[in-house]
């Protein structure tokens, strides 16, 4: 097993009090394959993704969890317990490509900063040589020019580009890609997912694809974890879930997607999107039983007492949900 | 347009601008001067100078003529580096200004090098480790330097290492055919002027890093695993520094008005110390002439800040900054 993460909590001390941002969230990510982390704004999704490596904000506080990566252990209850895995067995690429390059640095120093790391005693000409070819690997024109350039010379797109390249450059275990498309326009999500998939194919690395969008996950991913709340509450094969949600949460996200083919009402007001009514509960006080109780369409009266075990769902080992529904009765 | 393009049409404006500023701030200058209430030859001669000689410093200024000539006079002069004769010393006001300005020019820039060699490791240190002991004890020392006046900063270094214990030379710029006895009587006076700045510039230096820290592009070198000391003292200086360098032009007119103080403290010619005896002897075309200095210091130097922040930031240059 290439990547593994094992009941991982993380808590925010804010001045109302501790908010529980996860609770006990396990992942299990092979080499080669594209894990979907999915659910909506403040599920703890990219909490998951700082927590991996290292990079939380001073007021988090990793209460427990496991990550082995390649073989080695590590207590992420530790700060920096992963700290020298960053930039060699593990890479990111962030959320907003027009934030995360430093503004006063040509894209071919930022590379080969990049490559100080993995090759120390380098010479100037090689790092040089070798950042030029990660930026033509991802497909960026005219790559030679590139390193000169400085970030707000290039467009969303191209940046994020730039970034795929510092991956490469990185030659990660595991690849974090946290919202990699959000920021950039709906024509750009395709080439960029598809640079992502060509890095994997590359490196033969782990990815954690970190999404809002279950059309992202459907599409590119090989497996697939959903997040609610702070606790994960359904994973599977893609197939799998999609065939066959286990939890009515996950089939509930899947029929808040809007088909492309589905029929319209000339009348725009008469064109209803489904909707999750309610709120994610509080997380300073995590209700008993089910966390998803609240806002569930088929819960009954253990739902509110009794907080749910990982039930198999059908007859695929990989695939399970956190519903009493699914209990062997 | 090409990169280059870009920075030869941004310097180009800049230069023009500087054109604009100087002749607007002589033209300034010289309307203040005049429109000082009182009669000009009375304040500078005293009240029982005779008649004749009144009539002959007036003819001597060129005050007898109309405002208009006397203003195209003032300027087409001013603008080949003729500043007219002292009435005083009958020695063209130029030759005087230009006698001590390298003394004050060495000052400045010597008490600005001192500000920004220890203000910028200062800032740097503090801003590691916010909150920690060290950041509070370098705040305090900063806040203490930048709150002692100069004049103050001055005495006690001229008391202590001056008459005290006789480390250093007394007063003077020194001797001009030796260099090494003319660094030594810079010291007291760059550092008496520059113990305020080293204060300004650490406080500023780190509030600019500490916003600069919590930028994303910080996360994304951090996350591939770039050391803090190369992300504080590199990536995240470069970008620091530009507020740093935008006040620094600012705080250059206030570092040539403390110059006054230590100049006379420590009894340095300079252009301080000739506007005081200027003033003191109401000697008013050789104060304009030194004003005029003055802005054009100030304002060359603004032009290279604002060229040494366009090498920091390329934004800048591209007009986007």
């Amino acid at each position: 097993m290439a990547i593994s993460l094992r009941n991982l909590s993380v808590d925010y001390s804010l001045s109302q009090g501790t908010a529980h941002a996860l609770r006990g969230v396990s992942l299990d990510i092979q080499k080669g394959e594209l894990l979907g982390l999915v659910g909506e704004s403040g599920s703890g999704k990219s909490t998951v993704a700082f927590a991996l490596m290292g990079l939380l904000a001073n007021n988090a506080k990793v209460t427990s969890g496991t990550a082995t990566i390649d073989g080695k252990s590590f207590d992420l209850t530790k700060r920096n317990a992963t700290a020298a895995l960053r930039g060699r067995g593990m890479a990111m690429i962030f959320q907003d490509p027009m934030l995360s390059l430093n503004p006063v640095f040509t894209i071919g120093t930022q590379l080969c900063e990049v490559l100080r790391r993995r090759a120390p005693n380098g010479d100037r000409k090689t790092r040089v040589a070798m950042a030029e070819d990660a930026l033509d690997k991802v497909k960026l024109s005219n790559p030679r020019r590139r390193m000169n350039q400085y970030p707000h010379e290039l467009s969303g797109g191209m940046r994020q580009r730039v970034v795929i390249a510092m991956a490469l450059l990185s030659e990660p275990a595991l690849l974090i890609a946290d919202e990699p498309t959000t920021a950039l326009d709906v024509t750009v999500e395709a080439q960029i997912m598809r640079e992502i998939i060509s890095l994997r194919d590359r490196i033969g690395c782990a990815v954690l694809l970190i999404t809002h969008s279950l059309g992202l996950v459907t599409e590119y991913c090989d497996k697939l974890s959903v997040l609610y709340a702070g606790e994960r509450l359904e994973s599977g094969t893609v197939r799998e879930v999609q065939r066959q949600p286990g939890h009515p949460y996950t089939r509930m996200l899947f029929d808040c997607e809007v088909p492309i083919d589905r029929e319209r009402h000339a009348d725009a007001s008469e064109n209803r999107f489904t909707v999750i009514s309610g709120d994610l509960p509080d997380p300073r006080r995590r209700p008993p039983g089910c966390i998803f109780n609240g806002r569930c369409d088929v819960s009954f009266d253990e739902c509110a007492t009794i907080n749910p075990d990982d039930y198999p769902v059908g007859n695929d080992a990989g695939h399970s949900a956190r519903c009493l529904r699914l209990r062997a009765s | 347009m090409t990169r280059p393009q870009r920075t030869a049409a941004f310097i180009a404006s800049r230069l023009a601008s500087v054109v604009l500023t100087i002749a607007g701030a002589t033209l300034l200058l010289f309307l203040m001067v005049r429109l000082v209430p009182g009669d000009f030859t009375s304040v500078m001669l005293g009240p029982r100078a005779t008649p004749e000689l009144r009539a002959q410093i007036t003819h001597d200024m060129g005050l007898d003529r109309s405002m208009i000539e006397q203003l195209w006079l003032f300027a087409s002069r001013a603008a080949t580096g003729n500043f007219g004769e002292d009435v005083v010393s009958h020695r063209p006001i130029l030759d005087i200004v230009l006698d001590v300005i390298p003394n004050t020019l060495a000052l400045a820039f010597s008490a600005l090098a001192l500000a920004l060699v220890a203000g910028i490791p200062i800032g740097v240190i503090a801003a590691l480790k916010p909150g920690s002991w060290l950041d509070s004890g370098l705040a305090l020392l900063s806040i203490s330097f930048i709150t002692t006046p100069t004049l103050v900063v001055s005495v006690i270094l001229f008391l202590v290492f001056a008459i005290g214990l006789h480390w250093l030379p007394v007063a003077g710029a020194g001797d001009p055919g030796d260099i090494m006895d003319r660094l030594q009587h810079l010291i007291l006076p760059s550092v008496a002027l520059a113990l305020g700045w080293v204060g300004y510039i650490s406080r500023l230096v780190r509030a600019a890093l500490l916003d600069t820290l919590a930028e994303l592009h910080v996360r994304t070198l951090r996350a591939y695993g770039v050391s803090e000391y190369r992300i504080v003292g590199l990536y995240a200086l470069k970008l620091a520094l530009v507020p740093v360098v935008s006040i620094l032009g600012i705080g250059l007119g206030d570092l040539i008005g403390s110059s006054v103080v230590v100049e006379i403290i420590f009894a340095r010619s300079g252009i301080g110390s000739l506007i005081f005896n200027s003033i003191a002897q109401r000697n008013y075309p050789v104060v304009q002439a030194c004003v005029v200095f003055i802005v054009a210091f100030y304002i060359v130097a603004n032009l290279v800040v604002d060229m040494i922040n366009a090498l920091l930031d390329p934004r800048i240059a591209a007009g986007r900054g």
